[in-house]
């Protein structure tokens, strides 16, 4: 019955009733971060089975219904929950995931200022070995920030007394 | 890559999340004794390095690329098991916070990637350093890409064995091994190649500034 396509339908029209005023929202998130895998996997099936004749529209409504299901799904618990407050139960546990996720989004920032600043000092397309000098530079570069951030960090925390107990406000 | 959710069976997710777990519970065990008071900001970082890292792009001949899976360097500089806890961290991330990859398959996804890729670059580092090291960097990168797009192209080409129809029809993924093998090997097995570049690259780059393996 779980593999029934109309049951997921009706599953996922409760998931988009559910997010309220958000569903348009999350049902464009959702859309977009399945549609390549999705469409690959979906034409490569339709070619597949329309050459050996056993093709299944029932096959290929269930799997896309299905994945666009399950990311709605992923969306609409993003839209609702706080994962760091989730955590909670394991503060080293909160920590490190927000830690992680703050730091992600500075080594992200440091890679976009990389690639501008490549982009804005050549003229044209830039050579393939200037292209992979350049990846390299950036990679041992976030390295190197990375290592700078975790010294900066340790010490934060170690000056708020995160080691001696949990109960710190890092 | 990394599978999304909606392709691979409970028959195969839920064994995976029981192996991971176990697998996570070791990483963590054997991270505990050996690192010191600062191990949550080190792993935080580092996990982001993994997250920027796979944001790279492998520059491929007339000016297109693709994305990096950047497992090699930190597996060789801060080894296998701090690599995998790493890179699981990023796709649970990933997968909980941006909607990418997905949950169900976060376990296969962190098997592959994390702890065979991680592992597998580790050990062909350390096994063909003495012999050339551009060599085992080269393999290693090559190595880290390929060796998770093999198991990944197991995981999916098993699915219409393990969860089809009475009358064939399949229920997850629908082709077999004869067609995720060489779909997935083939240009993993080219893109390997500008890993295995950016990965001599890269060490040699972070060598200078004095990060070398562990």
């Amino acid at each position: 019955m779980i593999h029934r396509p109309a049951i997921l339908a009706a599953a996922l029209a409760a998931v988009l009733a559910a997010a309220g005023n958000k569903r348009r929202e999350i049902l464009r998130r959702a859309a977009f971060s399945v549609v390549f895998f999705n469409s690959v996997v979906s034409a490569a099936y339709l070619a597949a089975s329309m050459l050996g004749g056993n093709f299944s529209w029932e096959y290929l409504a269930l799997v896309n219904v299905r994945v666009l299901l399950l990311a709605c799904l992923a969306f609409l618990f993003m839209a609702r929950a706080n994962i760091f407050k989730a955590l909670s139960f394991a503060p080293a546990l909160a920590y490190l995931f927000a830690l992680a996720y703050s730091q992600s989004m500075a080594l992200l920032g440091l890679l976009e200022d990389f690639a501008a600043a490549a982009k804005s000092r050549s003229i044209g397309r830039a050579s393939l070995g200037r292209r992979y000098r350049l990846a390299a530079a950036a990679g041992a570069a976030v390295l190197d920030k990375a290592m700078h951030n975790s010294e900066e960090l340790s010490l934060a925390m170690r000056s708020r007394g995160f080691f001696e107990g949990n109960d710190s406000d890092v | 890559m990394h599978i999304p959710d909606g392709f691979i069976a409970p028959q195969m997710y839920v064994p995976a999340y029981g192996l991971a777990g176990a697998m996570w519970a070791l990483a963590a065990r054997r991270l505990r004794e050996s690192f010191d008071e600062d191990s949550i900001p080190k792993l935080a970082v580092l996990s982001a390095f993994c997250f920027a890292a796979m944001m790279l792009m492998i520059p491929l001949p007339g000016g297109s690329s693709a994305h990096a899976s950047g497992l090699a360097v930190p597996a060789i500089v801060f080894g296998p098991w701090t690599a995998f806890v790493a890179v699981s961290l990023v796709l649970a991330m990933q997968a909980l916070l941006f909607g990418n990859g997905g949950i169900t398959t976060l376990p296969v996804n962190a098997l592959a990637l994390g702890l065979a890729g991680a592992t597998v670059a580790w050990a062909s580092y350390r096994a063909l350093r003495n012999v050339n090291e551009n060599a085992a960097l080269f393999a290693a990168g090559w190595l880290s890409v390929n060796c998770p797009a093999l198991i990944l192209a197991i995981a999916l080409g098993l699915q219409p064995a393990i969860a089809s129809t009475a009358d064939g029809k399949p229920l997850f993924f629908p082709f077999g091994l004869s067609v995720t093998l060489p779909a997935i090997m083939i240009p993993h097995a080219l893109v390997g190649i500008g890993e295995g570049v950016l990965t001599i690259l890269i060490y040699r780059a972070i060598e200078k500034r004095g990060w070398t393996a562990s």
